[in-house]
Order: C-alpha cells, then structure tokens, then sequence
C-alpha cells in the first residue's frame, strides 16, 4: 500500500507545529520539497510481503527491577546542586516555568 | 622520541613502552597537543581541548611511578561531543546545548577512568548524531586530514580526523547508523560499532535509542579490541546492557558471506577493485567466499529512515527550555517551546524531528512506522540465518571515498552514504570497519574501508579477522 507522499505547505506548518518548533515562512518550501523526498524514498518499506506469524509488534521486552536505590551505581546521587545549576530560569531550588492555570475572571 | 612518532603510536604500543618507562604520559600529551596546535585551528576537530590533559597526565605517571598497572593508564584519548564527563561541557554539537555542563560520567566514561586513560578534550560532530559529514555542527564542519576540502565523514567526524591528525592516541563515537564506522572509512581509522546493548548507553546522550551504541576509533584492530573491552559490561543504569558471559568464541568456519546482490549499482569502480583484491587475498589465506542473499537488505535504508527520526523525535522533546539548555521566551506556552527549539536545533535535527512527528502520527503510523518494524524484523532474521552459514557478512563500508565539503547539500543523497552500514544497526549485530587501501582522487590519495559483520556477540570473529586484512 503506497500513499502519496507529496506534503502540502500547510501539512508542513502542522507538523511544525506538532513539533513544537518555530519554522519561518522561508524555510517552507525547502522543507516541504525535502521531507516529501524522504517521504517517498521511505515509502518503499510498504512492498514488504509479512512472513507467517510476523506482526507489527516489536519483539523488545521490558525489563523489570527491584524498586530500589542503586546505590554508588548511579552518577546521579548527590547532584542536586549540578542539576539545578543546569536549570536556565530558577528561584532557589525551584526552576521557574510559565504559569499556564489562570484564574476566571 | 619525537612527536611524530609518539602522537601516531598505536595504545597497544604506547601501552607497552609506558609499562617499560620509554615514555610518559605527559610526552604522549604534548605530542599530540602539538598537532592540535598545528591543526586543529583548520580542521576544527576539538571543540574543546581540556586546560588540565597535563595535569592529568602527570597524574598518571604519578600512579604509574607507585606501581598502578591499569591498561590504560596514561593514554590520551578524544571523546565525541555527545558523552558525558562529568563536570566537562557536553553540547551534541548543538546551540540548546552549548552551556551544558555533564553532572556525572557516562558510563563508558567511568570504565575508561578506572582503567587510567586520559580525555584531551571533546571533538566536533553533527548536531545531535544526525549527519554523515560533520557538516551539520552547529560550530562549524571538521575537514578531512587527508584532503581539507573533504568531509570526515560523520557524525563521528571529529573523533576520526582528530586520530588520522595524530592528535589523540584513540577517540570515541556513537554509531547509531554508521556514525562510527563510516568517519572510520573517510579517514582511515577502524571503527567498531559494538553488538547493541555490548556498552552502556548510560550517558551518551540518545538519538534512536533502540539503535545507538557507543564505540572506538582506533589505529589498529588491537586497539580497537582493548578500548572494546574497556568499556562493556552489563550496567543497572541501561536495561537492554548485556551479561558478558553473551559473548561468543572466536572463528571457526573460515567463511565469508558477501551479498553480491547489493553491490551490484552505486557502488565507486575503485573502491570495488579494492573490495575484490581484498576478498582474494582472504581467500589466499584459506577462507571461503559464500555469495549469500539478504532479500530485504536492499530496504535497510528506508526502514532506518522511518525508526531513527521517529525515536529522535521522541528522545528530543525533552529539550524544553525547562531543566536545562536554550530557554527562549515567547507569546504564549507554546510558543515558549517552539522558539526554544526552533532557535536552538539546527536545520537538519528539525527536518529529522518533523519526519519523525509524521511517521508517528495517527494517520499514517500503520503505513511507515508499522511497516518498517516489521520489515526491521525480517531482515534481522534474514542476517541471523545467513550468519549461522557464515562467520562474517563483508561489504565495503561506505561506497564512496570521502567525498567533497559541501558536495552532498540534498538530505536524501547525504543519506545514501549510510546504505551499508545502517542494516547492523537495526539487527544490533557488531560491524567493524577496517582499511583497505586508498583510491586516487584528484592526485590525492584517499583511504577506503571494508566493514565486517558478525553475529550477536561475534565481537572476537571481527577481531581474529579485522586483524588478517591489516596483516594483508
């Protein structure tokens, strides 16, 4: 099963937009002509005939542990001060976000 | 000792003169500082070059003098850009990161400092791992120490150029669809991209996680096998970390499988001729060629495609604004993210974010991202059914020599450089590029490569056979 793979200008501003990033208006067309390439050279994987009993589900397992310290083994013990240093906008031991729950008026 | 001589020694041949006091680590140091001095300003290989390799260094030999004996104790060595050291800038070659200071080491990292080696400094890449050139960094490309007006190759690039310039004894990458192997063949050097899950991915900073693998650049196979050996080993801090007791013994068959079927287009005239003058030699030596088929493998590249952005585009969207990196501030919430992101990923990671967003949407999961996992599972079992015929699967690593800065500006035709070495990627099979030669172009010699794959834990057959080209 193949399907078209030219995107549209506005299918582009979409997946920007799903992507949460900023794309100009200039680099549209750009994106639009490349990601429709990528698109149709990737649309290939569908002329694959399933082998008996292969479905779609990957074979990965989960992996599952004892709820528990690691202990030495993590890097991340006592690194608070690191982590909140990497922090771009903070208040104390707090990073500072934009508040998004407003009171109606 | 000169520093020529000491900055282009092999680690098994530092090793050695470092354990009978030949030479120092500071000597190695500063030969290979030298370089970076004479060099490096043009090739642009070392982002960052660390103000204490001589202080470390001398704090080797110290533990040298007091009768340490680590295997690596006192080699220098260049790290890519995208594995922590703790306390160290760690950037993926990107904008959103470029302040970024790694809280803790990776853990390859923490093997390689128990084992005594000495980081010189961080070497360039493309943004992210995303590249095949070393083109798409965000600080500018590396050239290629062969011929300047070429790529290293990528997205490994820094790591290559800076050990075929003598600037480090040995360098690290991440291979998530040839990222190792293939800066390996640009410049000359051998890469190994590890069996998946071989080395802790804890650290290395993810772009397809089912995919990525940290591996070694090195001079000689032997060198190869000693950082390998470093670095494995099961770790609580990755679940798909294998036990060791995976690993399998050497060579038995003395077969190798070549799939004649896909090399039959697109591939360089030269670089063939080298491929065949070196199967023959092989064969000389008594190994048997097999012509084997892997159906599927002429798709590897378009099921890569559809799985790398797809898990990239998962992996980056932790890159906020929020915990660390660029934060840039807009009209609205969403707009917070979207400047963030659109002002600090370069062009190629948000085409690849974009690709993936679309392969993973709703519409169309089932055509791309259903497709290709299924079609991932049939070559993966096409390569173990011809692995159990053969000890090794041998292409040519890349199918061109270097090619020029700038030559590959279509996405689509950059991609086509990686159509030999993704397919060990998706199967999480161990491939290790090894030269073979060099290829004439515009009065310049360029080196070319051979890539041998292995099955799941074959780590020691690339070696036992890594070693018989070098020795051809």
């Amino acid at each position: 099963m193949y399907y078209d793979a030219m995107v549209s200008k506005e299918e582009v501003r979409a997946l920007a937009q799903l992507a949460r990033l900023r794309v100009s208006d200039s680099e549209i067309e750009g994106l639009q002509k490349d990601i429709s390439n990528i698109l149709e050279y990737v649309g290939q994987v569908g002329s694959i005939v399933p082998n008996k009993g292969e479905t779609q589900v990957l074979r990965a397992q989960n992996v599952m542990r004892e709820d528990i310290l690691y202990g030495p083994a993590t890097g991340l013990i006592n690194k608070g001060k690191e982590l909140l240093t990497a922090f771009p906008k903070r208040e104390g031991d707090y990073a500072v976000v934009r508040k998004i729950i407003h009171k109606d008026e | 000792m000169n520093n020529d001589i000491l900055a282009t020694l092999s680690i098994t041949d530092a090793t050695r003169k470092l354990a009978t006091k030949e030479i120092s680590s500071l000597d190695l140091v500063r030969a290979c500082r030298a370089n970076i001095e004479r060099r490096n300003a043009t090739l642009n290989a070392y982002l960052e070059v660390f103000d204490d390799v001589e202080a470390q260094a001398i704090a080797a030999d110290t533990r040298r003098a007091m009768g340490e004996k680590q295997k690596l104790l006192g080699i220098p060595l260049a790290v890519k850009d995208n594995i922590l050291i703790e306390g160290r800038r760690a950037s993926s070659a990107s904008k959103i990161l470029e302040d970024y200071i790694a809280p803790y080491d990776a853990t390859a990292i923490k093997k390689l400092k128990d084992a005594g080696a000495v980081f010189l400094g961080r070497t360039n890449m493309d943004e992210f791992a995303m590249g095949g050139s070393t083109e798409n960094s965000a600080y500018g490309p590396t050239k290629n120490p062969h011929d300047e007006s070429r790529v290293p190759g990528g997205s490994s690039g820094g790591s290559a150029a800076a050990l075929a310039s003598g600037m480090a004894l040995g360098a690290l990458g991440s291979d998530t669809g040839g990222s190792v192997r293939e800066p390996a063949s640009f410049c000359g050097v051998v890469g190994l991209k590890p069996t998946y899950g071989a080395i802790s991915r804890s650290g290395l900073m993810a772009m397809g996680s089912s995919l990525d693998q940290i591996g070694p650049l090195t001079r000689t196979v032997a060198d190869a096998k000693l950082l390998f050996e470093a670095m494995r080993g099961q770790d609580p801090l990755d679940s798909t970390s294998l036990d060791p007791s995976f690993y399998k013994e050497g060579l038995q068959r003395k077969k190798i499988g070549v799939p004649r079927h896909l090399l039959a287009r697109g591939v360089d005239a030269d670089v063939l001729k080298l491929f065949e003058e070196t199967l023959k030699r092989l064969q000389e030596k008594g190994y048997a060629l097999v012509d084997i088929e892997l159906p599927s493998a002429g798709l590897a590249l378009a099921i890569y495609y559809i799985l790398m952005p797809a898990e990239a585009s998962t992996n980056l969207a932790r890159f906020d604004g929020v915990r660390y990196g660029l934060s840039r501030r807009g009209e609205s919430l969403f707009d917070d993210y979207a400047c963030t992101r659109g002002e600090g990923f370069g062009p190629e990671v948000r085409r690849r974010i974009m690709l993936g967003t679309y392969v993973l949407s709703a519409g169309y999961y089932d055509a791309y991202y259903g497709k290709a996992t299924q079609a991932r599972r049939t070559l993966s079992r096409e390569c173990a059914a011809a692995l159990k015929e053969v000890d090794v699967i041998m292409t040519p690593t890349t199918p061109s020599p270097a090619f020029l800065i700038g030559e590959k500006s279509d996405p689509l035709s950059m991609y086509l450089t990686d159509i030999f070495t993704v397919t060990a990627n998706l199967t999480g099979n161990p491939a290790l590029a090894v030269p073979m030669g060099e290829v004439k172009r515009t009065k310049i010699n360029l080196p070319a490569s051979i890539q041998l794959t292995a099955a799941h834990g074959g780590e020691a057959t690339l070696f036992s056979i890594g070693r018989e080209i070098e020795a051809v």
